[in-house]
């Protein structure tokens, strides 16, 4: 018998060989044919090469056929023998079938999440911008050193920065604007930016359809605008005609000459339109209004360090020129990429991390799970090293089997993270850029696999290894004593506790910074009140004419089914678009503040009715009345923060104060005190602020916001067709209801908070059961023992807290790891905590608490089962 | 005469016939089809070994060394179940391509 039994494929000389042999057989038996037929030698072999025709030709064709059905075979009896030992690996896998669905369910659970958030951070941090070359783009923007505040840019200083800047070319600008669209459908108020003509270079954006502005559309009288596509596939059905056409815009027709690309528009995603910014007279000195964005790019060569080396001496400049108002004033300069994800990439980095933590256990535990089985197997393989079964053949089949086992979990992990990354974008704030495209990542996907396979393979072959290289005869005699892997799986265990402390500690710091914010009050009441935010400038040109359409609008909505009370107002707190001002204040009778040391509040323009429609309440004095109008005496409310700081003390009630700016101030009347209200949601603090009736204002920038019976929404449809009633020209700028916009400012937080809190649970729940795995199968092997114990007169409870005391035993380095490793790594957590700090002793020591009653309630299972054995049929079986 | 030349594909047929009754080595296959058709076709015997092994490439055939009359090693090639059934749909085939050419050609129907 040769060996080609073993080895039953032909190597390639031999696939030669043969095919030379059978070719010269039969050339061998022409010969002697035609011998016969009277054919001398050499003619005869003449002749049978004549009819064999190209000899050469024809071996290399049998040869190559030979070695392709050869390679064929080989791979398939290749895939057969996997396929067998897959089948193999699944029927061991079956016989112990808690085993393995612990197994594959723990690792399909951290390979789903991982994948999951590994595909949305990727997408949303690691790739790049759909913009050209973005590390490029540098944001620009004013900085108050005196109040440590950073700013938007007036237009005077970016007309500065243009002159005089270098190192950066490109300097472009962006004012936040809007347009009313009319003609075809409602009309519609869309918000956009005008942008100088270098702003979409400088961005890095190219248009999907036409081109972005020239120099031209600046001097056109017509102007141009720039669709969005959004807006393109809304309102004008995609149509690639659109280019080149005019649409209606603040009524007049405009020229449309591009339309951009679809997703992350720099500076705001819901930008709609761009058109082209011209600078008005004033604007070109004006360096105090700084509510316009900067964009440029890094010069060739330049770094961004030497352009804020650039950019310090023209604020220095600036400042020596301007004093009055460019002193205390220095630029900042931030790359796009780091603008965009700003706030987002600490808290997706952190989940990383936590994720990150989650497979590691996942690993460690499956790791333990194989661990004790290969001890549980030692004997068995040990049997069958003794029976001749070589190491390389125990290998492969352990091998076989944790491949299955990896193979079963990465396909119930895709499942599970292709699920989840359909569902996180609907979890996700508005914020997160890009994350409505994210896509599961199969790379990703893969890594993670891999990752998993790799621990299962390294823990599944480890017990083969070491039975066939140590004394085969050692594990048979000592069946029972603990064995070296103990130590391992006792170290795997304490890590996945202290793992898991360090993930809940921070979800419990971020669920009491959720709650401390929640505990905080907003001063109104957010719910069933609807808003509707419109601009009525244009359609109502006088005060007077505002003042009497608001007050018509209001008859009208508060005549609406369902509506309880009605009133407009100049910024909604909450609101994303809310229009704030503030000025100067001074209570008669005090001296002039000196220049720079001016007190400035907030001032809110309201009608009488806005108090009672959010349930602001009055502390003090009456509220506003029809009676406070243009001709009455000019009053205003204040709120509490305001009065102490003024008032201090005493009743500001009846005090008289001046507002306004120098040279145009106007006195009014305080006529009462009203709650304080966090107009940024829970996490703003209260500003000082006044309130004017809109009777004595007349702005016509308004939100209306009513208090509805039933569910805010309901009445959206109706509150609409109430203003169109009145005013058939206004077009809506903004509509939600305030409970959306409240949920809109914690969206963020209730993302990571959710998140996290998800991976910290299943870290918990997967320490727990590693836990609970350990001290089982320690106790199993201890079981004889625990009978002679029992044997000798120990009672239940007593060997039930011996169990008990070791997986506390388990739990305190476990805790001590996961405290030390907390107190270094929640400061990453700082900036996304609130009232409590990074290091907060209480949640600390819930948290091992928690993991301490964790560790106990796993060992107390097994704990009871040992408290319930029957000592003398433990001593009696040996097997 | 001329011998003919043979038609692409045809000798495929012709071998899997040849194999039909026993296995036979390639020198076994030429006498055959030699034989039968008394030397009016002209079949290289080159041809003949890189139809057999490209037919083994597919699995229509399958060899196995063993001894010939005279005890030397010859490599025996036996038809397998798709190698049958290849038969079949050449023949048929074949028959098909013969009575349509026979039927144009058929002296009745020239003109």
């Amino acid at each position: 018998m040769s060996w080609s039994r073993i080895w039953p494929y032909r190597s390639r000389r031999r696939v030669r060989s043969e095919v030379d042999e059978e070719l010269s057989y039969h050339l061998a038996r022409r010969v002697e044919a035609l011998r016969r037929q009277g054919y001398s030698a050499a003619e005869a072999e003449q002749e049978a090469l004549r009819r064999f025709g190209d000899v050469r030709r024809t071996r290399a064709v049998c040869v190559a056929a030979d070695e392709r059905r050869e390679g064929r075979m080989k791979r398939r009896d290749w895939w057969h023998e996997v396929w067998g030992d897959a089948r193999i690996g699944l029927r061991v896998l079956g016989r112990r079938p808690g085993f393995a669905v612990a197994a594959t369910a723990t690792l399909a659970l951290a390979i789903g999440t991982a994948t999951a958030m590994y595909s949305v951070a990727d997408h949303v941090l690691f790739r790049s911008l759909p913009f050209e070359a973005p590390e490029r783009a540098v944001t620009l923007w004013e900085y108050d050193t005196r109040e440590g505040a950073e700013r938007e840019v007036a237009p005077g200083n970016f007309l500065d920065w243009r002159r005089r800047v270098t190192r950066l070319e490109r300097l472009a600008l962006a004012e936040p604007t809007g347009a009313d669209l009319t003609g075809a459908g409602t009309p519609e108020a869309l918000r956009g930016w005008a942008v100088t003509v270098d702003w979409f270079a400088a961005v890095g954006v190219k248009p999907l359809l036409g081109r972005t502005f020239n120099a031209d559309d600046y001097q056109a009288d017509l102007g141009a605008v720039v669709l969005s596509y959004e807006l393109w596939q809304r309102r004008f059905g995609g149509d690639a005609s659109i280019v080149g056409r005019t649409i209606q815009l603040e009524r007049s027709a405009v020229p449309v000459v591009g339309v951009l690309r679809p997703h992350l528009q720099y500076p705001t995603q819901d930008a709609e339109i761009w058109l082209p910014k011209r600078f008005r007279p004033g604007e070109v000195e004006d360096r105090r209004s700084d509510y316009m964005l900067v964009v440029g790019r890094l010069s060739d060569g330049t770094t961004l360090g030497q352009a804020r080396e650039e950019l310090a001496a023209v604020a220095r400049w600036q400042s020596e020129e301007y004093p009055v108002t460019n002193s205390n004033y220095a630029i900042v300069a931030r790359p796009l990429p780091e603008q965009l994800l700003g706030s987002a990439r600490p808290a997706l980095l952190l989940l990383l991390g936590a994720v990150g933590f989650v497979l590691l256990i996942a690993c460690a535990n499956v790791s333990g799970l194989l661990l004790a089985r290969g001890a549980d197997r030692e004997r068995e393989l040990a049997v069958r090293g003794a029976l001749g079964c070589g190491r390389a053949r125990l290998v492969r089949q352990l091998l076989t089997e944790s491949a299955v086992l990896a193979a079963l979990s990465g396909l119930a992990g895709l499942a599970l993270a292709a699920a989840l990354v359909g569902m996180l974008p609907r979890l996700a704030p508005a914020g997160l850029p890009r994350i409505e495209a994210v896509a599961l990542d199969l790379r990703i996907a893969g890594a993670a696999v891999l990752l998993t396979m790799a621990a299962a393979v390294l823990f599944g072959v480890m017990p083969a290894l070491r039975a066939s290289r140590t004394d085969l005869m050692m594990p048979l005699r000592a069946a029972r004593t603990l064995r070296p892997g103990q130590g391992l799986r006792r170290g795997l265990v304490i890590g996945e506790l202290a793992l898991a402390l360090i993930l809940v500690t921070g979800a419990g710091l971020l669920a009491r910074s959720f709650v401390r914010l929640l505990d905080n009050e907003l001063g109104f009441d957010p719910e069933r009140r609807a808003t509707l935010q419109v601009f009525i400038w244009d359609l109502n040109p006088t005060s007077e004419e505002r003042v009497l359409v608001v007050r018509r609008l209001l008859e009208r909505f508060e005549a609406v089914p369902g509506v309880l009370s009605a009133a407009a107002v100049s910024a909604l707190p909450l609101h994303p678009h809310q229009i704030t001002s503030q000025t100067q204040l001074l209570p008669l009778g005090e001296p002039d503040p000196l220049p720079g040391s001016e007190r400035i509040v907030q001032v809110t323009v309201a009608t009488p009715g806005y108090l009672r429609t959010l349930a602001i309440p009055l502390r003090r004095g009456r509220p506003f009345s029809d009676a406070d109008d243009a001709r009455a005496t000019r009053v205003i409310l204040v709120n509490e923060t305001l009065a102490r700081a003024f008032f201090g003390s005493e009743d500001p009630v009846g005090r008289r104060v001046r507002t306004g700016p120098p040279g145009s101030q106007v006195e009014r009347e305080i006529v009462g005190v009203v709650g304080d209200v966090r107009a940024g949601g829970f996490e703003s603090p209260p500003a000082p602020e006044l309130y004017v009736p809109h009777a004595q204002s007349g702005t016509g920038s308004l939100t209306f916001v009513v208090h509805t019976r039933g569910r805010a929404g309901l009445v959206m449809t109706a509150l609409r067709d109430a203003l169109w009633a009145e005013e058939p020209e206004q077009s809506i700028y903004h509509e939600a209801t305030l409970e959306e916009l409240l949920a809109g400012t914690l969206a963020a937080r209730r993302f990571h908070l959710l998140l996290l809190a998800a991976f910290s649970l299943l870290s918990f729940a997967l320490a727990a059961l590693g836990t609970y795995a350990l001290i089982s199968y320690a106790t199993r092997l201890r079981f004889p023992e625990i009978g002679v114990r029992m044997a000798l007169g120990a009672r239940s409870g007593e060997i039930a807290r011996m169990i008990v005391a070791e997986g506390v035993g388990l739990a305190l380095p476990g805790i001590a790891l996961g405290v030390l490793g907390s107190l270094l790594l929640t400061r990453l957590l700082a900036g996304m905590l609130y009232g409590v700090s990074a290091t907060d002793p209480l949640t600390l020591v819930q948290v091992c608490a928690a993991i301490l009653a964790v560790a106990a309630t796993a060992a107390y299972l097994p704990a009871r089962r040992a408290a319930r054995l029957d000592p003398a049929r433990t001593l009696r079986a040996d097997g | 005469m001329q011998p003919a030349q043979l038609i692409r594909g045809t000798l495929d047929v012709l071998i899997l016939k040849t194999l039909v009754a026993a296995p036979q080595h390639g020198y076994g296959v030429a006498s055959l089809i030699e034989e039968r058709t008394s030397g009016a076709l002209q079949i290289d015997d080159g041809a003949l070994y890189q139809s057999l092994h490209r037919m083994e490439e597919r699995g229509w055939v399958e060899s196995e060394w063993g001894h010939a009359e005279s005890g030397k090693r010859a490599r025996f090639y036996r038809l397998t179940p798709p190698g049958r059934k290849r038969l079949k749909q050449g023949t048929a085939e074949w028959v098909r391509y013969v009575e349509a050419v026979f039927k144009v050609l058929e002296p009745g129907t020239a003109t």
